[in-house]
């Protein structure tokens, strides 16, 4: 029987961290994995990280998985894909197969971090071709170019529904309205904001009903639910669309622990059922860790110092690294972990719907929660998105209102004009004393895409630079409507920069010029006016 | 907490509803109507309403469909889906040929 001193099940970004952080410290090392490629969901994140440096804030989900196995393999690690975990048993022995074939490995340490599988709601034709999980329709697009549908119905306003319905706008697909059983959405506004602005409506306290069609789904019928979770008769509306997203949350794939005999815990918040573990991700069985979605649903930026925890925890007990070594590590790790967990959707957080204020007693945005995007009279509020003094001269507008663990946009302006702080949930702030110069860093590293800059010139005009990412790209001199916040079209605008550097990473910062009026208006471009 | 497992509780005549033909097991094709039954039946248990049912024993081990059985069968019982446990995996956690089991290494 092989043995290794450390087994990795799940090669995510949960599995992958602590396989790395337990090969630097000597460990023997394997990943196994059933897909056939690595990085868990990793690849399919196409889109720009929150977080903070350390966090690998505004690198796209994929590339940080493309470093994460390169970052393995220079270490050694051993990563079996196509090979499944059948159950872990007495003594840490660990049953796996591929290829018809069975075989038995043991570990010292068994790092569990087998990820989350996606929610279902059961509605009238949910069976239906075309009625998907949003996590399917995000690996048909992102890893094999395959758009999923050509009219889509997301179900569920969380930052899957949310990210999913952009991604899917990206790949040339029509959202034609983003539903939620909730009063409320329940992703980052910001997400919400940039889907918004293109023209998606959102209907909160609305459900899926049905979805109709014979042999696959040719459209869906929503109803409004009052507060028993009931429909209201006479509410239904049918929404003419070929696909059906389901996005209403994820549950731990937590089989092997429980197999295994974890002591677990029901916890709502965390997505279900999980795992009892230690602070340092140690469940109630020696030797056997829990990290990631497993161990309760977060993020993929969570999951990986989660890992990096267990990897230090099982490099500890083995005698790799010193106590003192250890703490020094987990003391560290913990910190950063703390960070992504603090503000309005830590997950502590989770459901909460009767958060009224900002940490810094800001009132939310009510139009926000409810519509997806800011209304301009609650815009001149937040600091960082009221129009400056000297408005001839170029200047950002920071439309982020809610505390989200995120500061690229203080980190990359080289001129220290935007202000975070320590506490990177905090809302940006507007230094009074630097200068902007107008080279748009913040527009394109801007996770949530919510800076813009604006410069009014005297003679009347307005020149908006906003974050795109749809193709075609529009060139200078294009001309089409310059959108509002909710996606409608306000003015006549044309293109008159195009920037699109290497350091902006794929976010092209588009400049359109409008009449002055409208600066405060228009946040989205459309070329000739038509639809994405 | 109520006594889920005391059989003697009065659940009333089955009605039938207007969406027990509703699929919750996929994988196994068991309706709204089958799990209602089954709970008629004396299956107050998500481990004995798998057994009973085959439901959540098909393709996917129940990793879609075992909370939507619960949330049935705890509306059956008029209670709260946190009291019922779910069924106890077991390994194989996924499906496995059983000539796959006999090819050991």
């Amino acid at each position: 029987m092989n043995r290794y001193e450390f087994i990795v099940i799940g090669a995510g970004p949960a599995g992958l961290s602590g396989a790395i952080e337990a090969a630097k410290a000597g460990m023997k090392v394997l990943v196994i994995d059933e897909n056939h490629r690595p990085g868990g969901q990793l690849f399919k994140q196409i889109h720009k990280f929150f977080g903070s440096r350390e966090h690998k804030a505004k690198i796209r989900g994929f590339m940080i998985g493309e470093k994460l196995l390169e970052e393995a393999t220079s270490l050694g690690v051993e990563v079996r894909l196509d090979t499944t975990v059948m159950g872990i048993y007495k003594n840490r022995e660990i049953i796996c197969t591929k290829d018809d074939k069975i075989e038995h490995i043991k570990g010292d340490h068994i790092l569990v971090a087998a990820g989350a599988s996606e929610n279902m709601i059961p509605f009238e034709g949910w069976t239906l071709p075309g009625v998907i999980g949003a996590g399917a329709a995000q690996t048909m697009m992102n890893l094999h170019g395959v758009r999923p549908g050509n009219k889509i119905l997301m179900v569920g306003s969380g930052n899957v529904g949310l990210v999913v319905s952009y991604q899917l706008m990206q790949a040339g697909c029509d959202v034609v309205a983003i539903i939620d059983a909730a009063p409320r959405i329940g992703g980052y506004g910001v997400h919400a904001s940039k889907v918004a602005r293109t023209g998606v409506p959102f209907h909160l306290s609305h459900t899926v009903v049905k979805a109709n069609g014979d042999d696959h789904v040719t459209s869906a019928t929503i109803g409004k639910v009052d507060s028993n979770w009931k429909i209201v008769e006479g509410s239904q509306k049918t929404l003419e669309v070929d696909t059906i997203c389901i996005a209403v949350g994820l549950s731990p794939m937590s089989q092997l622990l429980r197999t295994a005999g974890c002591l677990m815990a029901e916890v709502p918040q965390k997505g279900g059922l999980i795992p009892v573990c230690s602070d340092y991700t140690q469940t109630s069985l020696p030797g056997i860790y829990a990290a990631g979605d497993v161990a309760g649903i977060e993020e993929a930026s969570s999951a990986m110092i989660q890992g990096r925890i267990a990897g230090a925890q099982a490099a500890r007990n083995s005698g790799y690294i010193s106590d003192e070594e250890f703490l020094v590590r987990v003391t560290d790790l913990k910190k950063s972990l703390g960070q992504l967990r603090e503000g309005m959707f830590g997950h502590e957080m989770k459901g909460r719907t009767d958060i009224v204020k900002t940490e810094e007693g800001f009132t939310l945005s009510k139009s926000l929660l409810e519509k997806g995007y800011i209304d301009e009279s609650e815009l001149a509020s937040f600091p960082a998105a009221a129009a400056c003094e000297n408005e001839y001269e170029v200047h950002p507008i920071i439309e982020c209102t809610q505390n989200i663990p995120c500061n690229p946009c203080q980190d990359v302006c080289s001129k220290g004009c935007i202000i975070v702080g320590d506490k990177i949930t905090k809302l940006p702030i507007i230094s009074d004393t630097a200068t902007c110069t107008g080279c748009a860093m913040c527009v394109a590293s801007c996770p949530g895409q919510a800076i813009f800059l604006v410069k009014k010139s005297e003679d009347g005009s307005a020149i908006i630079s906003l974050p795109y990412e749809f193709l075609p790209i529009p060139q200078k001199g294009d001309k089409g409507m310059a959108l509002d916040r909710k996606g409608e079209s306000v003015c006549e605008a044309e293109v008159v920069l195009v920037q699109s550097a290497k350091a902006l990473d794929h976010t092209v910062v588009l400049s359109i010029m409008v009449p002055a009026k409208y600066a405060d208006k228009a946040r989205f471009f459309r070329a000739g006016g038509e639809k994405l | 907490m109520k006594n889920l497992q005391d059989r003697s509780v009065d659940m009333g005549e089955f009605v039938a509803m207007p969406d027990d033909d509703l699929i919750i097991c996929r994988c196994e094709e068991i309706t709204k109507g089958e799990i209602r039954r089954a709970v008629h039946d004396g299956m107050t248990s998500l481990i004995e309403i798998k057994r009973y049912l085959r439901s959540g024993m098909g393709l996917c081990q129940g990793q879609t469909c075992a909370k939507l059985v619960r949330a049935v069968v705890a509306a059956e019982c008029k209670a709260s889906p946190a009291q019922f446990e779910l069924a106890q995996p077991r390994s194989p956690a996924r499906p496995i040929e059983m000539r796959t089991f006999a090819n050991e290494e």
